[in-house]
């Protein structure tokens, strides 16, 4: 059983789930937001005045100039660059974070699950590829951690526009990134369990796993609904011959021409024939059971070289517990 | 939770005996279907037997497996005589239960709810509360589904279905496992033999 570490690689082209990735650019605007935090402080007060405003508020406040911020997209990218030798990332990227945080109060403004919300994202996410292409420039990093971000950002907007919850997602992620950027890897900010967006996020969070587990138990009795099917296919008959089952794939297993997903079972078949050799000692002795095994005898010779073959060491413990799970049963 | 190699070894014990169980009475049964029936149905019983009810799924299992017509005969014969307690045990257990605490958690709703609404009302805008409800439903939604592949799902609250989903992947797990080793090890017998 494979846990879902939510460690973070850096550098690394994430294929796991969400909150990895949130992870990373949490880290991203980490390192942006300490850049910011070194300016003076008329830059940093007026973004942390936004990050202060209620949603509502800075909606109002920022909605006034939506087609602005959008034309104003174009226009950053071109500050930054400029003033990537001056040094000074700041008033730029404080810009375009103000339009990012517009656009994504934009969505809270219709945060039903409508298509034209979905167009959104697409907006949105391209606001922020130019603004995190920005950063990763203003590091002394050359173009590849460019490309790696750029990538996951393509990553990220295709997931968002496959998922049902686009729109909510997109609006999830970048209140996290606008909002609680001082804080890495913190679902819910201080003070904020209960108020509507983080139960909002919370709660698709919790869909989102629910999602995998019903996929996972759908997966694995399918499964089984194929085996089974596979394993009627193979024999002729009901009880079919585990005698010669175990007995013959003793050689095989050995010498490993038998495919590397029953290798890994091996180990534990030890167990399994030490438990079939228990159980021949005991129904011999069961009235019950003795005409089966008698009729299991006549059609194959495969109990005394079983036996032979299969002297494993194992320790007497296991041994003993066996036997007497089987005395229990019996 | 158990060691998984020990669950795959009691699986393994169950499921035989369950087979020659079943095969043991009528040897005429060589339709594809009545064989995967027969193997799928003795897996899922030594599944639920190991567990000896002390799981809800494992109780339900048992429950649907003596309730349906076809498959009640089979059932009692791989479950075979030492199982009558867990038969009992299964069949009386999960309706009183479900109907008991479908009561009381209709009880606790409505007492609650009198309550909730005075505490805190926050004019919040109309459409946050609506992206609030939407994700409930969401969450309903799969929870729901959650409940109807889970066997015996629909009787449990959220907090136990999550931990009966999780021993019932464990055991599944198992199950795939053992059945997949077999089916190799059979073809390979098969392949060698020919």
């Amino acid at each position: 059983m494979e846990p879902n570490s939510a460690s973070y690689v850096p550098g690394s082209c994430p294929t796991r789930p969400e909150p990895e990735e949130t992870g990373l650019e949490f880290l991203q605007f980490r390192d942006e937001i300490q850049r910011l935090m070194t300016v003076p402080p008329e830059n940093a007060s007026s973004f942390r005045a936004l990050l202060e405003l209620p949603a509502t508020q800075a909606m109002q406040l920022l909605h006034s100039s939506p087609h602005s911020a959008a034309g104003g997209g174009d226009e950053h990218k071109r500050h930054s660059s400029s003033s990537f030798t001056n040094g000074n990332l700041t008033f730029p990227s404080n810009k375009a974070l103000i339009e990012r945080a517009a656009k994504f109060s934009v969505f809270a403004a219709a945060a039903e699950i409508s298509p034209e919300t979905s167009s959104v994202p697409s907006n949105s996410s391209a606001n922020s590829d130019k603004v995190k292409t920005e950063p990763a420039e203003t590091d002394s990093n050359p173009g590849s951690s460019n490309k790696t971000q750029t990538q996951k950002l393509a990553k990220r907007k295709e997931r968002q526009k496959k998922g049902k919850e686009s729109a909510k997602k997109s609006k999830n992620e970048s209140r996290e990134d606008a909002e609680k950027l001082p804080y890495v890897h913190v679902r819910a900010r201080r003070g904020q369990a209960t108020d509507s967006h983080s139960l909002a996020e919370r709660i698709s969070g919790t869909a989102l796993v629910l999602d995998e587990i019903i996929n996972h138990v759908q997966s694995l009795q399918r499964q089984v609904e194929l085996l089974s099917m596979r394993l009627a296919a193979v024999n002729p008959r009901i009880d079919f011959n585990f005698d010669s089952v175990f007995a013959t794939e003793g050689g095989p297993l050995i010498d490993g021409n038998i495919p590397s997903m029953v290798s890994p079972l091996m180990w534990p078949e030890n167990p399994f024939t030490e438990n079939r050799q228990n159980f021949q000692q005991q129904w011999n002795f069961d009235a019950v059971h003795q005409p089966l095994w008698g009729r299991e005898e006549e059609n194959h010779t495969f109990i005394t070289p079983e036996n032979s073959l299969f002297s494993y060491d194992s320790s007497a413990n296991s041994a003993s517990l066996h036997s007497n799970q089987l005395k229990m049963e019996l | 939770m158990r060691h998984p190699s020990s669950l795959k070894q009691e699986f393994l014990k169950k499921w035989i005996l369950g087979l020659q169980r079943c095969g043991f009475s009528s040897k005429k049964s060589t339709s594809i279907m009545e064989r995967k029936k027969a193997i799928k149905l003795s897996a899922d019983l030594a599944m639920a037997s190991t567990r000896n009810g002390t799981a809800c799924w494992s109780r339900a299992l048992i429950a649907n497996a003596s309730r349906d017509h076809e498959s009640k005969i089979l059932a009692e014969q791989i479950l075979g005589p030492e199982s009558q307690s867990l038969k009992k045990a299964s069949s009386t257990m999960p309706p009183v239960i479900c109907s008991r605490r479908i009561r009381s958690k209709k009880i606790l709703k409505r007492s609650c709810s009198s309550q909730v609404r005075r505490v805190r009302k926050i004019a919040l805008p109309q459409k946050v509360l609506s992206a609030n409800s939407v994700a409930k439903r969401l969450v309903q939604k799969r929870t729901n589904i959650l409940k109807s592949l889970v066997p015996g799902g629909e009787y449990m609250d959220d907090i136990s279905l999550i931990e009966e989903t999780l021993d019932y992947i464990a055991y599944l797990r198992a199950q795939v496992d053992v059945m997949r080793f077999v089916a190799s090890a059979t073809e390979v017998v098969n392949r060698n033999s020919d």
